[in-house]
């Protein structure tokens, strides 16, 4: 008994809760899926079981693009062209030879005559989506925002104007014809369900988790490590498989398509599948799909017009899109997550499943990082436009000490520590951080132990607060589970375990500070920079942090630099105190020699006041 | 030919800048990407051709165009958008593209699904010479129209002090409306001008092929959405750079392809595009934007 509860204890330590949770609620939802087409396959009619078909195949369409926009936070309306795409290639790999020598008589000899079986087809759609994914994100993904989104649509013509203009292989404009259609219930279905499992476990993954956080907060993310731009293409990728197969599944399904099947319009819909039922989860994606392919069959008998409950109905163009339209808006104006919010099932995670498993908090384990040099800056400035805001700075920082950087508001401090922390290229000018970086690259840095925190909070909200954590320990733990421990053990450490699950939107101010500094730490940095980590908090919250951190510097002999404008605390707290006014450094010393220093007292006060003082000293 | 080639490149242009500098202005205040803009254009070109049709004389039936799809502009800001002020850039971009769609179901059931004719004066469809060169009188009054429009708007930018707060909202709203601006009245006047812009676009669209239908929007103003890109996203002189150079490069693509490679032009010139990106990832002329800490 006693060998068995261990053997169990040790395989849940390797497959991390995460994954658990997710793996629970994928298989959720293709319970779901196989109890509704089973219902359909024993009592439905043929057209029936079409819709359900249908419905499968856009539901691994809309997975896909869930995969992608639903992690990073970029609109993308270029997964229509990878359907599309998808659909050609299975269409000229499992068309009938004979067939295939009148529809497409000038086909390229090396696509002509496989006559491929569909899983077959399928396999060779789904590498090929592999490598235009690749090719296709990697410039794609320089662009952010907006910007990428558009890029997307930029990808959606080009494909659609390459499918019209490929005359040879895909009959232009004309449909393309002959498809064997062998793709039915179970195969969609069998299909679905594992997109729903690779979207489900997706966003778990670290890419699913650094893509997340960098589309909550892009310079957040980078401050732990997250390349955004490796996260996105991962993203990407697995995204235009799903969609690819979805096109592979589409061909077989149709028989017949032509190119304006898979442009706008599809990838209008696609959307608005998504976006109704909540773009930032596969449960969104899948809710989704259901909702509307229900509404669309029926707003589908009225399209055509007749006599409805004794009104005359006129025939009604695009009907379905309009509904989808309006649904579209009526869902993003009252109810801006989708109907099903933002969160997954989290089956296990629902109150009564969690065993909150005691963290031991005794001696703090967390070894510093592997040795490195310390941090030191060189002639370094930054100019904004005719604004010197940091004028010519050398300054190094041991590891292993705290250090205070004060000074007037617009100092330069804030600059001084964006360029330490990479976030901010020097006009001229180095940073080393003691172990080799390329320069001026904040995710770089990171890695290379160097954490901050922000002036104003950067965690992100629509992630749980174990998970703003996780994402900083993947950057340095082995696996998932390690990532796990680790951040479970921070959040300890800052007394916020027992808000592990919820967002961390949700928690208070001076919470989400010391979430922050948790998520910091998790970096097992050798440099902790904190920009002003007592704005905002009362006294004893400020007090609070003061221990916390003068433990975390004691036990791990990690080096603090921190901005702080509450004097109490850097005097207290700091070995020694950098003072920067008007982009110099004006005095570097003791809190004692600090305190005593004219320049200082000048730079706070004023000079009168200060010439006064000294006038006073002498007398 | 050349002079024939160069003048129809710069008139394209022309039309794609003015659509291209209608979503950056909006893009630059509210950060929203209007895909209804071009549905914007279609509803100018019906309201052209209701009003030809009711007799109204050509000059009074551009102008009242015009003035609709400005009207229509804030219409649709206030009914659509204002409602989501302060939304993300991803639902504003959304809701955008819903609107978009349901005007286009509205126009082919309103309207028709199939285009109308309209009848262009036939002074405009001729040509002049000048010298050895026979020039179309489309393609330059569209040229012209495009220049002073841009000259109209940069004096209002420059000159009036809604221009001025306009163009620091585009750096910073928060501060503009600080300083005692109405955020209201700074949004409705970017609404205001990018309608205009999208209705002086549309007449010279419809001017240059005779007939309206409820997709005509979507072609030019994907166009414009790849500028407006390019130029750097919010830039209005980066709109305008950039809606020209797609213009040029389009005619210039037409003209010198081959035959067999002609239909994959798009295909070229966004790739094209998508490479320019590569190496400006913030467009040709970024806009400013302010950076707090």
């Amino acid at each position: 008994m006693a060998v068995m509860t261990m053997e169990r204890s040790s395989a849940r330590s390797i497959l991390p809760a995460a994954f658990r949770n997710a793996g629970v609620d994928a298989l959720a939802m293709i319970a779901a899926l196989v109890l509704a087409a089973l219902a359909i396959y024993l009592f439905g009619n043929a057209a029936m079981q079409r819709v359900v078909t249908y419905a499968a195949i856009m539901l691994t369409a809309v997975l896909g693009l869930q995969i992608f926009s639903g992690n990073t936070g970029i609109v993308s309306f270029g997964h229509a062209a990878f359907v599309g795409l998808g659909a050609y290639a299975t269409g000229i790999l499992t068309m009938p030879a004979a067939l295939q020598r009148t529809a497409l008589r000038d086909l390229p000899q090396f696509l002509a005559g496989h006559e491929m079986s569909f899983f077959a087809a399928l396999t060779v759609v789904l590498v090929l989506a592999m490598l235009i994914g690749l090719i296709t994100g990697m410039p794609l993904f320089r662009l952010s925002g907006s910007s990428a989104s558009i890029a997307t649509l930029a990808l959606l013509i080009i494909v659609y104007t390459l499918l019209v203009a490929g005359r040879e292989i895909t009959r232009g404009s004309q449909p393309f014809y002959g498809v064997p259609r062998e793709v039915g219930l179970w195969t969609a279905v069998a299909v679905a369900a594992l997109a729903i499992v690779a979207a489900r476990l997706f966003r778990e993954t670290s890419f699913g988790l650094a893509a997340r956080a960098a589309a909550d907060d892009e310079r957040g993310a980078a401050a732990v490590g997250v390349d955004h731009r490796v996260a996105r293409l991962a993203a990407w990728v697995l995204g235009a498989v799903a969609a690819a197969a979805a096109g592979a599944m589409m061909a077989q399904f149709l028989g017949a398509f032509s190119p304006k099947d898979f442009y706008f319009d599809f990838g209008f819909t696609m959307l608005a599948m998504l976006i109704v039922g909540g773009m930032t989860s596969s449960l969104g994606a899948f809710a989704g799909v259901v909702v509307t392919v229900l509404v669309v069959e029926v707003v589908r008998r009225f399209e055509g017009g007749g006599v409805i409950l004794g009104l005359q109905m006129p025939v009604l163009f695009g009907l379905t899109q309009g509904v989808l339209a309006v649904a579209m808006i009526l869902v993003i104006w009252r109810r801006p997550t989708g109907l099903f919010g933002d969160h997954e099932l989290n089956l296990l995670r629902r109150p009564g499943m969690t065993k909150g498993n005691p963290v031991k908090l005794a001696a703090d384990a967390a070894p510093a990082r592997a040795e490195g040099g310390p941090i030191s800056v060189e002639k370094l400035s930054r100019r904004y436009a005719g604004v010197v805001a940091v004028d010519d700075v050398t300054l190094t920082f041991q590891p292993d000490s705290i250090t205070g950087i004060i000074g007037p508001n617009g100092a330069g401090k804030t600059t001084l520590l964006n360029m330490i922390a990479g976030d901010v290229t020097p006009s001229s000018g180095t940073v080393s951080v003691g172990v080799p970086a390329r320069p001026a690259s904040a995710f770089r840095f990171a890695r290379a132990g160097i954490a901050r925190t922000f002036q104003n909070i950067r965690v992100f909200p629509r992630m749980t607060v174990l998970e703003n954590v996780v994402v900083a320990a993947r950057e340095v733990e082995p696996g998932l589970a390690a990532a796990e421990a680790a951040a479970r053990h921070e959040l300890a450490r800052m007394g916020l375990e027992a808000f592990a699950d919820r967002p961390a939107a949700s928690l208070a101010y001076g919470q989400r500070r010391r979430l922050e500094v948790a998520r910091a730490l998790a970096l097992k940095p050798r440099f902790l920079l904190l920009d002003e980590p007592a704005a905002g908090m009362n006294a004893v919250e400020t007090a609070e942090l003061v221990s916390i951190l003068a433990a975390v510097r004691s036990e791990r002999h990690i080096g603090v630099i921190l901005i702080e404008h509450d004097m109490r605390l850097v005097m207290n707290l700091c070995e020694r105190i950098v003072v920067v006014d008007r982009g110099r450094v004006i005095a570097d010393g003791t809190p004692a020699e600090v305190q005593n220093n004219p320049a200082v007292v000048a730079a706070y006060l004023g000079s009168r006041t200060a010439r006064a003082r000294q006038g006073n000293d002498v007398q | 030919m050349i002079a024939q080639q160069i003048i129809n490149a710069v008139s394209l242009g022309g039309v794609y800048a003015l659509l291209a500098l209608g979503l950056a202005i909006v893009f630059s205040i509210v950060g929203l990407i209007n895909f209804a803009h071009g549905e914007l254009m279609t509803l100018t070109g019906y309201v052209l051709l209701a009003a030809l049709i009711a007799g109204v004389p050509f000059p009074a039936a551009v102008l009242l165009a015009v003035i609709c799809a400005a009207v229509a502009a804030v219409a649709m800001e206030r009914i659509a958008f204002r409602p989501m002020r302060g939304a993300s850039v991803t639902s504003l971009l959304l809701t955008s593209f819903a609107v978009s769609g349901l005007l286009k179901v509205i126009f082919q059931n309103g309207v028709s699904a199939r285009p109308q004719a309209v009848a262009i004066p036939s002074w405009m469809t001729g040509a002049f010479s000048i010298g050895d060169f026979t020039i179309g009188v489309g393609p330059t009054i569209s040229i012209v129209v495009s220049i002073l429009a841009l000259i109209a708007l940069e004096f209002f930018l420059r000159r009036t002090v809604t221009g001025t707060a306009m163009r620091a909202a585009a750096e910073d709203f928060d501060v503009v409306r600080l300083m005692g601006i109405p955020a209201n009245r700074i949004i409705a006047t970017a609404f205001l001008l990018s309608g205009l812009l999208a209705g002086l676009a549309a007449m010279l669209w419809v001017a240059s092929r005779a007939s309206v239908d409820p997709l005509m929007g979507f072609t030019p103003v994907l166009k414009a959405f790849i500028a407006a890109v390019v130029g750097g996203l919010g830039s209005l002189p980066g709109a305008v750079a950039g809606g020209f150079l797609l213009g040029v490069i389009e005619v210039l693509l037409q003209a010198t392809l081959p035959a067999a490679i002609a239909p994959y032009r798009d295909a070229i010139v966004l790739s094209g595009v998508i490479a320019v990106l590569l190496i400006r990832p913030q467009g040709l002329i970024p806009a400013v934007r302010v950076q707090r800490s």
